[in-house]
């Protein structure tokens, strides 16, 4: 609406300007009118076709309005036409899109095989797992992330899940129990054909036996033996041991698995008995007293098991035991 | 070594590492099947690994089978001498790139389905997509290392590379075994995996149906495998690696043979199963519901009542654990279990009669695990054995399975009079406490327990050998169930049902 008033405006001040040319005069005084009434138009027509220009072309404003302006002034007629045309072609014109500036960057060092992670880091593995109303993909994940743990934490959690309602959490736990198993089993069965071939009173024999101890040890303490197995995998690894001892009675490290391998299997009176030999051998202290308390304590020497977690009081080497120290240590 | 030769059959039959060279339950059930139905003539196809994993026959062939083909996927024939570079049909691997985009594609299965049964054809001989393309043409080379560069989260394009080779190799040798296959007029696949494949591209070129009964679900098994397989490389350092993910070559076998089993599916009707857990996982893994259903599986009794006579008065401290010697029916965890049960019963023997030829290096374990626990002497590893002369002589049959789907040794000790103590697993459960509610008031036949847990399995055994009532009234339950709900009688009638349709079927 605004817009027709202003060409309307525009063609009756130019029509004015050429109808005072018409009447034949020529004086200053006409001519004056003449060009105030075209450049009044012109201004008009101006604002009219700035009003129309797409809005990335409107700017900077004053310029462009000058522009306008000086095109309709001075080309009379011809220039109002040239504008109204070119103002409306613009208009048809499809938008240009913008000019990209492309710049040159260095490729960013990402491993590309580290692209398709998963993200997966759950806090609370063993209820996560024991959640069986938790998707079975994630699950099955936690399960595998356990791959790379020691087999004394990862073990029970496993076998927790043994039971589990979902037939491929429980094969895959399954089967990473067996495999910690089997390669275990494996050493054995090597190490006992070395021992059986290794010649008597060698080097080697003594060497196969103290491994044999501490394969069937690491059954004990990887948590893959239970109830009667575990048994067994104790007496054979306190078999070894023993072996071992007779021909290295000196042996500090041998006492204290001796000891170890006598209070599993509930003699505590031999246990201390091969811990203090450990002791005099030179075993650092803050290694064998906590076992020499849990010693006193299964022989229900409560002032006894106390006197020696005082002992360790003193100690500052041992963050996991400090809670235990501290419960002993109240009076 | 000639087997028998046709033109033509009523039934081809395609069965993967069973009958007639290996011995097992599956193995049991076909030779079953066949016998029980004369007048169909039947075609075998055997697919195998390696010639040399495979000794001679295990079963005497039946009359009315008129056909055997013997195929190993894994004997390559001399490969091309100096292949010369070449190019491969484009619009063929444009329809392998698409299949490979539609495996990715998280969905549904649809897309990949009808990409596969576009492609399928043309890997058979004559077709656009020879098996030299796949291994020498630039075509190729580009889909596998594009597949590397976008997909692959293991560093080494080497081992993908030859993964992808190994993978797909058998897939051209059993296109070459459905083209020149004889004709039948149905054919049964007892597994998915690659003689379901061979029965899907034989279902889509001959346009005959397709049969698929499966015991254990052959997708699963093989996924247990996988779990376990060391021989599958992971070369991802330790900044690379994602604690929580498997290896990428792992899981690629894991989707390749999920998808082989879909792919059955999808052209396999009827798809039978043992038992209701087991069809459910089919429908799970993708098989179309409305054409699942069960059939058990049966005994014949007239073989095995006469045994019963033959046992002594109080049941023989012996447990037996039938089976063939492999890693799924965890040997290990027997063993384990009869360290225990020695601790309490001196005097028990654990026996082992299966054959050890298929994985001797298990066997071995096996072994060196009885000596490790010092019970050399009680365990006693027999080779196969004939059931029948078996059964008289133990107290109790064992299954330490992980996995199972139902288990022909149960029915058959329930049969002969023994009863079981099973692990938790396929249809055990079923078979020694009961289904429906009367098949449940008869009683246990036996105990079930968790499965790797060996002290359980000891305390189980040890319950019913100590006790003589308990056993006796076990045994009785077992015969009584077997009599009721698992004779051959019941199976063969729903077998001859689903042949007669299918022999009748119009071609599609």
């Amino acid at each position: 609406m605004f817009r027709s008033k202003l060409i309307l405006a525009a063609l009756a001040f130019e029509s004015s300007a050429w109808s005072s040319l018409a009447l034949g005069s020529s004086s200053d005084r006409v001519l004056l009118l003449f060009l105030a009434a075209h450049a009044a138009s012109s201004a008009l027509i101006a604002s009219f076709a700035w009003a129309l220009l797409p809005s990335r072309m409107a700017r900077p404003r004053l310029p462009v309005l000058l522009f306008l302006f000086g095109m309709g002034f001075t080309v009379p007629l011809l220039g109002f036409v040239g504008v109204v045309a070119g103002v409306h072609y613009l208009r048809l014109l499809p938008p240009r899109g913008r000019q990209e500036r492309f710049s040159a960057v260095e490729l960013p060092e990402i491993d590309v095989h580290l692209g398709h992670g998963t993200g997966f880091r759950q806090a609370g593995m063993r209820a996560f797992l024991a959640n069986s109303a938790a998707p079975i993909a994630s699950r099955l994940r936690a399960l595998v992330a356990l791959q790379n743990i020691s087999g004394r934490v990862a073990s029970p959690l496993l076998r927790d899940v043994l039971t589990d309602p979902s037939e491929d959490i429980r094969l895959l736990a399954y089967g990473m129990l067996d495999s910690k198993e089997k390669h275990l089993n494996e050493a054995i069965h090597q190490q006992a054909t070395r021992l059986h071939d290794a010649p008597p009173d060698s080097a080697e024999r003594l060497d196969a036996t103290r491994k044999l101890a501490d394969l069937y040890w690491e059954l004990v303490y990887q948590d893959l033996a239970q109830g009667d197995l575990r048994e067994h995998a104790l007496r054979q690894s306190l078999g070894y041991t023993e072996q071992a001892l007779a021909s290295a009675p000196d042996d500090a490290a041998l006492h204290l698995r001796h000891g170890r391998l006598r209070q599993s299997l509930g003699q505590p009176l031999a246990a201390r008995a091969a811990y203090d030999r450990a002791l005099t051998l030179g075993m650092p202290k803050t290694r064998i007293i906590p076992y020499l308390a849990e010693v006193a304590y299964d022989l229900n020497d409560h002032a006894g098991a106390r006197a020696l977690m005082r002992e360790l009081g003193d100690w500052q080497s041992l963050p996991r035991l400090r809670p235990v120290i501290a419960y002993w240590n109240r009076t | 070594m000639s087997y028998p030769r046709a033109d033509d059959a009523d039934i081809c039959l395609l069965l993967e590492g069973t009958f007639p060279y290996v011995s097992g339950g599956v193995s049991s059930w076909v030779n079953q099947i066949i016998r029980a139905f004369p007048e169909i003539r039947f075609a075998i196809v055997f697919i195998g690994s390696r010639a040399d994993d495979y000794g001679s026959m295990k079963y005497a062939l039946p009359d009315n089978v008129v056909h055997l083909e013997v195929h190993y996927l894994y004997d390559f024939t001399t490969p091309e001498k100096n292949p010369k570079p070449r190019h491969g049909d484009t619009v063929a691997f444009e329809g392998v790139d698409r299949l490979h985009k539609c495996f990715r594609h998280a969905g549904s299965p649809d897309p990949a389905l009808e990409a596969f049964r576009a492609i399928a054809p043309e890997i058979l001989p004559g077709g656009s997509l020879p098996e030299g393309d796949f291994l020498h043409s630039k075509e190729a080379w580009e889909i596998v290392s594009k597949g590397y560069r976008e997909q692959c989260t293991d560093p080494s394009f080497v081992d993908y590379f030859w993964t992808v080779r190994i993978m797909h190799a058998p897939l051209w040798k059993l296109a070459r075994i459905a083209h020149a296959l004889i004709p039948a007029r149905a054919y049964h696949s007892v597994s998915t995996g690659y003689a379901g494949f061979l029965g899907a591209l034989l279902h889509q070129i001959r346009k005959r149906p397709l049969i698929l009964s499966e015991h254990g679900i052959y997708t699963k098994e093989r996924k247990i495998d996988l779990f376990k397989s060391e021989w599958i490389r992971d070369n991802r350092n330790v900044f690379q690696r994602d604690p929580t993910e498997l290896s990428y070559f792992r899981q690629m076998w894991i989707r390749f043979f999920e998808w082989m089993g879909r792919f059955c599916y999808e052209a396999a009707d009827p798809i039978i199963a043992l038992y209701e857990n087991n069809r459910l996982r089919q429908v799970a893994d993708g098989a179309r519901p409305e054409r699942t259903f069960n059939v058990p599986n049966g005994i014949s009794l007239k073989r095995f009542a006469p045994l019963r006579a033959l046992r002594p008065a109080t049941p023989p401290p012996v447990l037996c654990l039938i089976g063939r010697v492999v890693p799924i029916k965890d040997v290990k965890t027997f063993i384990r279990a009869m360290r225990r049960v020695v601790n309490q019963l001196p005097e028990a023997e654990g026996w082992i009669a299966g054959p050890e030829d298929e994985d001797p290096g298990y066997a071995a374990e096996c072994r060196n695990l009885a000596e490790s626990l010092g019970i050399a002497d009680n365990v006693k590893f027999l080779g196969f054995q004939k059931v029948d002369e078996l059964m008289p002589k133990i107290g109790l049959t064992i299954l330490s399975s992980i996995s199972e789907a139902l288990p022909l040794v149960i029915l058959e000790g329930y049969a002969a009079g023994v009863p079981t103590v099973s692990t938790d697993v396929g249809s055990c459960r079923q078979l020694i406490e009961g289904l429906e509610p009367e098949d449940r008031a008869l009683g246990p036949s036996g105990a079930v327990v968790n499965i790797a847990d060996p002290q359980a399995l000891a305390d189980a055994a040890i319950a019913l050998l100590g006790d003589p009532a308990a056993w006796q009234a076990a045994s009785q339950v077992g015969i009584a169930r077997v009599e009721r709900y698992y004779t051959d009688d019941l199976m063969f009638a729903h077998y001859r049902r689903v042949y007669e349709k299918a022999l009748a079927a119009e071609d599609d």
